[in-house]
Parts: structure tokens; sequence; C-alpha cells
């Protein structure tokens, strides 16, 4: 049996990729299991799925903890969630990323695959600038590198059960395939599986967080951030109207300040600007 | 102390005004009861220095109550029946949260059809929300309970609510003598509330946030310790109660002439005074027999039912309501409890008293006589309509 944990956020199409996995391998006369888990259901939240494929019907039903195959579908996650934890030595790791796999190696002892899928959806049209919809080309990837489904059953699997835009993501499969590129891999240190995590749990003895919202920074899910060009700014205050997370402030002669600590990048500031003085700007 | 002739609900009222309630949450309509009528008036002719919040729903008078036991205040709310009911999902939040608060509950059947008499459904259907429920045999004993009560909730240990359930009809319309105690010995038996710094005014904080799997269990888990903490802390209490009024009502589970008795039968509410009655007279004709008054539901005293069961051979257990299941709710859960006990009795499932009917010696009479004879697996409905004669109109 193959496990594989997909990792992305609300909205990037991690838990629909894990499902189309599942039709793909089910195509080539395998027996899938995906399932998703999620906790709170936002765009740009972080987003786990699993699948499980295998030769006879899969008999387990829980999480995916030691994967053989990690898909990370945002690069931004992989210093903000422990995205390698159980992947065992030798396991693949496949990263939407424009990098080179070699720069991923300090990852772990992981044969390291990656694909500008980013790129990929944008040449296909598929989402926006702001959140490109990269699971097809990642499951295009997929194929290539794992070799545990076909691309001709992950397009068929999207040409039936993509929910839109069936054509451009099947080409967007295949424009994966093509670009992935592993990393070159030297010999992998034997190593057991890896050792579990450990959460040190102190709870309240009520379930009170006894901090306010404001002391918690929830912008850890940014990949893009919106840059004020104060010349065309009017503050006229449309983005701090607009703003779900008030994320901005004015200073003392009116000018909106952005609080980095509050903002997700959802990009609404920038959509409302009258004068446009808002640009959305990828994160390091 | 002060003697004066009460109803259930009137004594529900003067024990909140006792335990100087700080916030009163009520939807005014029916099923409401005269509880909060009472409570109004002494809000509005300033004998009790209260929040009174009328809210548009049963739903909603809970959630004042959670918030404001949140703030750290003492809250009251009362309801019955189908308003019961619609506070189903606040029931969970106020537990969840370990909010303190004391609810009067009338006890009333459930529609369809419609109907106001006596009846536990209301409040077993409430069983699997972490409540304290406390079942009440007279208005003396709902005084004294609601002031227990508040002392059980608001213990650090238990952090739990609690309801203190009456009979409708039997209690809650019923005027009898009730012993009201000095406010001097209320308030030093039961001082203000130290709230855990749960919520404070102009300081951000969160209650019940998001929690996933990884810790949702651990928070289960420390309700479950509140629940194990309840029944020895109310032995404390009530060991403190009595020093202060001379009252004791006995525990969870107070039993009658069951020393030596071969059958005794498990009551709750006010089905108690009749049966024990029916028990004196059959111990002058010789019969063995005694009285157990399940007082406390929830959490189920299961050590005591053992205690119980050490020494009788057969139990009959009385059940106030129809769950829908195969034996009566109480009779569930004193087999569960004997479950796997070498020697354990017999245990016989009684439904009487349902939807308002009366639970008269005669039919007393009849359950000892069933347990003493041939005891069936149960539960044996008593007292059906077409079993007896009666006149029928018209």
């Amino acid at each position: 049996m193959i496990e594989v944990r997909f990792h992305g956020r609300g909205g990037q199409g991690a838990v629909v990729a894990s499902e189309l996995l599942a039709h793909a391998a089910f195509r080539d006369g395998k027996f899938p299991q995906s399932f998703p888990f999620f906790g709170v259901e936002r765009r740009g939240a972080p987003v786990t799925a699993y699948a499980r494929i295998d030769d006879r019907p899969v008999d387990v039903r829980t999480s995916v903890t030691a994967p053989d195959i990690v898909v990370v579908l945002d690069a931004g996650l992989l210093r903000r969630v422990p995205v390698t934890a159980g992947l065992r030595a030798g396991g693949l790791l496949l990263v939407n990323s424009p990098r080179r796999p070699e720069e991923l190696a300090g990852l772990g002892p992981f044969r390291i695959a990656a694909v500008d899928a980013a790129r990929i959806a944008l040449r296909h049209g598929l989402g926006s600038v702001t959140l490109p919809i990269v699971n097809t080309a990642v499951l295009g990837a997929f194929a290539r590198v794992s070799g545990v489904v076909s691309l001709d059953a992950v397009r068929a699997a999207i040409e039936s059960f993509s929910p839109a835009r069936q054509v451009e993501n099947a080409a967007a499969a295949s424009d994966g395939y093509t670009d992935v590129v592993t990393a070159e891999v030297g010999p992998i240190p034997e190593l057991g599986p890896a050792s579990p995590r450990t959460v040190p749990l102190v709870l309240p003895e009520d379930p009170v967080a006894s901090r306010s919202s404001e002391t918690l920074p929830t912008a850890d899910w940014r990949s893009l951030t919106p840059v004020i060009d104060l010349g065309r700014c009017t503050r006229c205050n449309f983005c701090w109207k607009f703003c779900p997370d008030n994320a901005i402030e004015f200073d003392a002669a009116g000018w909106p300040v952005l609080r980095g600590e509050f903002c997700k990048g959802c990009g609404i500031c920038a959509a409302e600007c009258p004068p446009r003085a808002i640009a959305m700007r990828a994160e390091a | 102390m002060t003697r004066l002739v009460l109803s259930g609900n009137s004594a529900q009222s003067y024990a909140a005004r006792l335990a100087r309630v700080q916030v009163v949450a009520a939807y005014p309509i029916t099923p409401q009861t005269s509880i909060v009528e009472k409570l109004a008036d002494f809000v509005a002719d300033g004998e009790l220095p209260a929040q009174y919040v009328k809210v548009e729903s049963e739903h909603s008078a809970l959630q004042v109550c959670v918030s404001a036991a949140a703030l750290g205040a003492r809250t009251y709310t009362a309801t019955s029946s189908q308003g019961l009911l619609l506070m189903h999902e606040l029931l969970h939040w106020a537990s969840g949260l370990r909010a303190p608060i004391v609810m009067g509950v009338v006890n009333r059947a459930v529609a369809p059809p419609w109907n106001i008499g006596a009846d536990h459904t209301d409040t077993i259907a409430q069983r699997d929300t972490g409540w304290v429920q406390f079942y009440a045999e007279s208005n003396q004993e709902v005084l004294d309970t609601v002031l227990q009560a508040y002392r059980l909730a608001e213990d650090l240990a238990v952090r739990l609510p609690v309801m203190v359930n009456e009979d409708a009809f039997y209690l809650s319309h019923t005027v009898e003598p009730v012993d009201v105690p000095d406010p001097a010995t209320v308030d030093a038996f039961l001082p203000p509330r130290t709230p855990r710094a749960v919520l404070e005014l102009g300081v951000g904080a969160r209650v019940g946030s998001f929690t996933g799997p990884d810790h949702y269990v651990e928070f289960r888990r420390q309700v479950a310790r509140g629940l194990e903490s309840v029944l020895p802390t109310l032995t404390e209490i009530e060991v403190d109660y009595a020093r202060r009024t001379g009252r004791d009502h006995g525990g969870p589970l107070p039993t009658y002439r069951v020393d030596d008795a071969d059958a005794v039968l498990v009551t709750m509410g006010t089905m108690t005074t009749t049966a024990r009655k029916v028990v004196d007279e059959l111990r002058t004709q010789g019969r063995k027999v005694g009285l157990a008054k399940l007082r406390v539901f929830r959490p189920f005293p299961a050590e005591a039912v053992r205690a119980l069961g050490a020494t009788a051979d057969r139990i009959g257990v009385v059940d106030r309501s129809y769950t829908f299941a195969g034996l009566g709710a109480a009779a569930t859960e004193v087999r569960s409890a004997l479950y796997g006990r070498t020697g354990a009795p017999t245990v016989a499932s009684f439904l009487a008293g349902v939807g308002g009917r009366d639970v008269t010696p005669q039919i007393v009479h009849r359950m000892f006589d069933a347990l003493l004879s041939e005891p069936g697996t149960g539960p044996a409905w008593m007292d059906l309509e077409a079993e007896r004669e009666v006149t029928v109109r018209g």
C-alpha cells in the first residue's frame, strides 16, 4: 500500500487533488482511498488530505502519519507546517516550487521533486495570480515521479471529475508531467521511521483561550502581501472598510498602515482600492 | 428562619433570592412558570438586586446565563418541557464552558400530544449534556437543593451547571409549609462566587474556540473529572448545610427501611412520599420492603446503588418517563451499575406516572406485589387505561 499526504491551503485544491488521484488510481485498476482533514474552513488555511492506493481494498481508516509520499502544494507551508513529519527516509517529497529540487535538499533524506505548478496553472488560465489553482499540474508531476498512477489515468480522471475547466486542467497535468524535476539524490542514510511528533500539552483548565485574538498573529498562511503606494493613496479608507481582518490601521495623518501580523493576503483591499494604490506582492 | 407556605415554584424563587443571584434570564411565555414571575417581582420590588434579562426564547435565556457566568456572575434561569428541549444545544455549551448555572426545571410531559402533567422525559432527555440533575420530593427539598446546587456548581473542582427538577403540579403548584432560612445563614453557607478568570469586561479573550482532535478529548476528560467530583463534594456540602439548618436530604440516594429488605423500590421525585407510606403499611404486614430515592440522576450514584444491591434481592425501578427504549432510563442505569456483581439482585423496570397520571398507593402496592412475586424483566407499564375500569364520558 502506498500512503500519500497532501499539504495545501484552502482554495488551492489539495482536497480535489487527493480525490482525483483516487479516481486515477481506480482507473489503473487499483483500490484507492482519499479523504481530507481540516479545521477552520477558510480560504488560505492549512489543509491536509490523505490518499491510500493498494492492489486490494484499503482496510484502514486513520489519518496518514507515516506517508510514503508527501505532496506540498504551497512552498510557503514548508516553514510553517511540519510537512515531512513521519515521511520515511527515502520517501518522495514533491513540492510546488519554482526552485531547483537541490535547493530543497535541506528538508531531509528524501527524494525531492519540484514543479513550478503556479506558472503552469497561470499559463492555462487556472486561478489568479493571487491564488493559482495548482492541483492538476502537481498531479501530473505526481504521476511522473511517483510511478503510482499513469498520466493517462490522471488526465482521464480530470476530464471526468474535475469540477471545472477540464480541458485546461488536463493540459496542466501534462505540463506538470513534463516539467517536474527530481533532485539527483546521493545515498540516503538508513533511518528508521521518523520519530513521532510530540506536542507539549499545556491546556487551560477551561476551554478558554486566555488571550485575545488581538495577541495571536493570524497571518501565518499569507502568501501575498499588500503593498500600499502612498503616492496614489487618497486616504479614502476603503481598504480599512473592506479588510475582513482589521489588518489596516491609520497613522496620525490618516495614511493606511498594514498590520502584517493579521493580514492573510486575501487581496480584497487591492481589489477595492479606488485609485489602485495597493498591489499584492508575493512573499519571499 | 421563617416558615412560609410556598409552592414549589416559589421555593425556587426564594432560593434564588437567598443565593443573591446576579443575573436572571427568562423567556416569559409558556412553558415558563411562575418561578421567574416571582423573581421578576423580587427584582421590581428592590428585594433582589439582579439583572433581569427577558429574552425571546429559552435558547437565548440559557445563552445569557452562559455569557454572564463566563463573566463571573451567579446566574439563574428556569424552564419546563418543550422549553428545556429548545435549550438542548446550549446545555452542552454551559457544561463545556464550565458555567456554574443553576436552573430550575418543572418536569412536564413532552408533546405530542400536548400535556403539562408531571413527567421526567424532558430532563431525562438532557441526560447526556453534562449537567448535574437533582429530582426533588418536597418544596423544602427544592429550596434547600437550589442553595446546595450553587455551592456544588461553583466548587472549583466541579464547575458544572446544575438542574433542580420538581414535578409539575405535585410540587410546582402545590403549596405547603417551607422553612426559609435567614439570609445571614445562607450567606455564611454560600459566600459570593469566586469565579475563575474566564472573561473580563474590556479585556479581549475567547471561549470555546475551535479545537481539533488533538486536544478536544482532553477538554472532555476535564468535564468528566468535574462530574467525578460531584458526589464527594455534595457529601461535604450536605454536612455543612445540615450543621447550619438542621436539614439533611441524605445524599444522592437516600434510603428508607432497606437494611433487611428483600425488595426495594427506587423512585424519583414526589412519588417517593407515597411509596414511603406504602412501605410502612407493608412492613406492618411483615413484608420486608424498602425504598431508595434517586435524588441525583446525573452523575449517576452507581456506588450507592451497588451498596443497595449488596443487601436487596430484588430492586424495582420506577421511571416517570417513557424514553422509547427497552427499559426505563433509571432502570437501565441501575442494572448497568450492578452488572457483573456476584449475587446481583433482579432489577425490574416499572413505568408509572407518565404524562402526569397519579402514582397512587394502589399502584405502588402493585409494583411491590410484582416485585415480591414474579418480577418480569420489564418494562411494566403501570396503570394503563385499557387495563382498568373507567367511566367513559358521553
